[in-house]
């Protein structure tokens, strides 16, 4: 697949947007989740979710955006998003956010990885391999924290959520080149 | 200071419904509930690493919240309060370790969240860094210096040894609020007015929630008026950002009360 610069910018914004959000996800759970093994975990994973955010923040400078600009996803990645962030159970919170989100994107940025030429986005290609190894080392500490606790995972629920996920092809909405330009001087 | 809808009154003053916690756990309000924990006896030496836990959870939490609601925050900040939520993370993960090292466990003292109940019912971002990194935890710079000396001077060293590393993550979190404070005030001089807000909303908390005459602790110990000496740590405080002008303010300050104690 030939991607351009501004695929590229496109793609990364709105991993940017994403990220954010996901942080935002964290944050407001820490104080309204009982078990304190899992406060500490989200504490924890509040910071990898901020250095992945500014990381792709920088990139889409480099890529001719704003410095830190984001761009929101499509409508039905933005609503797996506002169901993560609604779930208010400690076992749906986890689950949701560490057998479905973090996987999920482990596996979108696999893929982005085999799409992109390694030389030419190079400096994408390694925030992603970056973000990667985080994102096995927090389902590690999840994993350490899930067998600590014994919270039981809702498998219905979960299996809803993934189908809900894997269903959307890109979450990336690619602008008109005037309303990307636009945005690209805010 | 506008009211949050999730807040309740105590002694006259509004605060901050509680953070979640585990049914393990004695939620406290005022001094009254807690131990006083002021020998080195096995028990008190629990009781004061399962209270700095608590502190390091509340930081952490106090962190995340203001992450949360105060998103058009500059990115740069929104970092340091990401960051400061994992180093809080980290420091209440040393403190249950060792307590656990010791015999504690989870939920065996009453904990105190006045901390989040006050500062959480802040509504500026200048107000919680104020009060919450300049005040609160420029505070803990100087009893974390009293307690590393405490710690070895029973000859626990490796609690001494952690909470050297703790302090050192603190000095940057006191660091970047003094920053912040100031480019943040730079950038619009009416957020002084927030401060003051938020400055006088710590003064009739404390006016309300200090101990009274009579009130003891759980074990039956006299709280009121109870004076712990202190002394500034000036060398963290100048590390983190205090200009010289307030460093000696807290100076005079600390040498008033001797004054006054004498």
């Amino acid at each position: 697949m030939n991607m351009t610069v501004r695929d590229r910018a496109e793609t990364i914004a709105s991993l940017r947007h994403i990220h954010v959000r996901l942080m935002e996800t964290l944050a407001a759970w820490v104080p309204t989740t009982p078990e304190m093994e899992v406060k500490l975990l989200f504490g924890t994973h509040i910071w990898d979710m901020a250095q992945h955010a500014d990381a792709f923040g920088k990139r889409v400078y480099e890529l001719r955006m704003p410095l830190q600009y984001s761009q929101k996803p499509s409508e039905a990645y933005s609503e797996v998003l506002s169901e993560l962030a609604a779930a208010k159970e400690t076992s749906r919170r986890v689950a949701a956010f560490y057998e479905v989100v973090v996987p999920a994107l482990t596996a979108r940025f696999h893929r982005y990885i085999e799409q992109t030429d390694s030389l030419m986005d190079a400096p994408s290609v390694r925030i992603l391999d970056r973000a990667l190894a985080d994102h096995a080392r927090m389902l590690r500490e999840y994993q350490e924290v899930v067998q600590e606790l014994s919270i039981g995972a809702e498998h219905d629920w979960v299996k809803q959520m993934k189908a809900a996920e894997s269903a959307i092809e890109s979450f990336v909405v690619h602008q008109p080149s005037t309303a990307a330009a636009a945005a690209a001087q805010v | 200071m506008q009211p949050y809808e999730d807040s309740f009154v105590l002694r006259g003053v509004r605060l901050r419904n509680d953070p979640a916690r585990e049914s393990c756990f004695t939620v406290a309000h005022v001094h009254s509930e807690m131990f006083l924990s002021d020998d080195s006896s096995p028990e008190s030496q629990r009781d004061k690493l399962h209270r700095e836990y608590n502190q390091e959870v509340l930081s952490l939490e106090i962190a995340a919240q203001t992450l949360l609601e105060f998103p058009d925050a500059p990115w740069e900040l929104r970092l340091e309060l990401a960051r400061q939520c994992w180093d809080e993370g980290r420091h209440a993960a040393l403190r249950m370790q060792r307590l656990r090292e010791l015999g504690g466990h989870k939920g065996e003292f009453p904990i105190l969240v006045q901390e989040w109940n006050v500062v959480c019912m802040i509504d500026s971002l200048l107000g919680r860094l104020t009060i919450q990194n300049r005040v609160f935890e420029a505070g803990s710079l100087d009893a974390m210096r009293v307690a590393i000396d405490w710690w070895r001077s029973i000859g626990d060293e490796r609690t001494a040894a952690q909470m050297e590393v703790i302090l050192a993550d603190e000095v940057r979190h006191v660091a970047f609020a003094n920053d912040w404070v100031k480019r943040l005030v730079a950038l619009n001089p009416r957020g002084v007015m927030a401060i003051a807000a938020a400055m006088n909303h710590l003064a009739q908390v404390n006016s309300a929630l200090a101990p009274r005459p009579g009130e003891v602790s759980v074990e039956g110990e006299p709280i009121f008026d109870l004076k712990r000496n202190i002394p500034p740590n000036m060398e963290d405080r100048q590390h983190a950002g205090f200009t010289s002008a307030e460093v000696d303010a807290v100076l005079r300050q600390e040498t008033v009360e001797k004054g006054t104690k004498a």
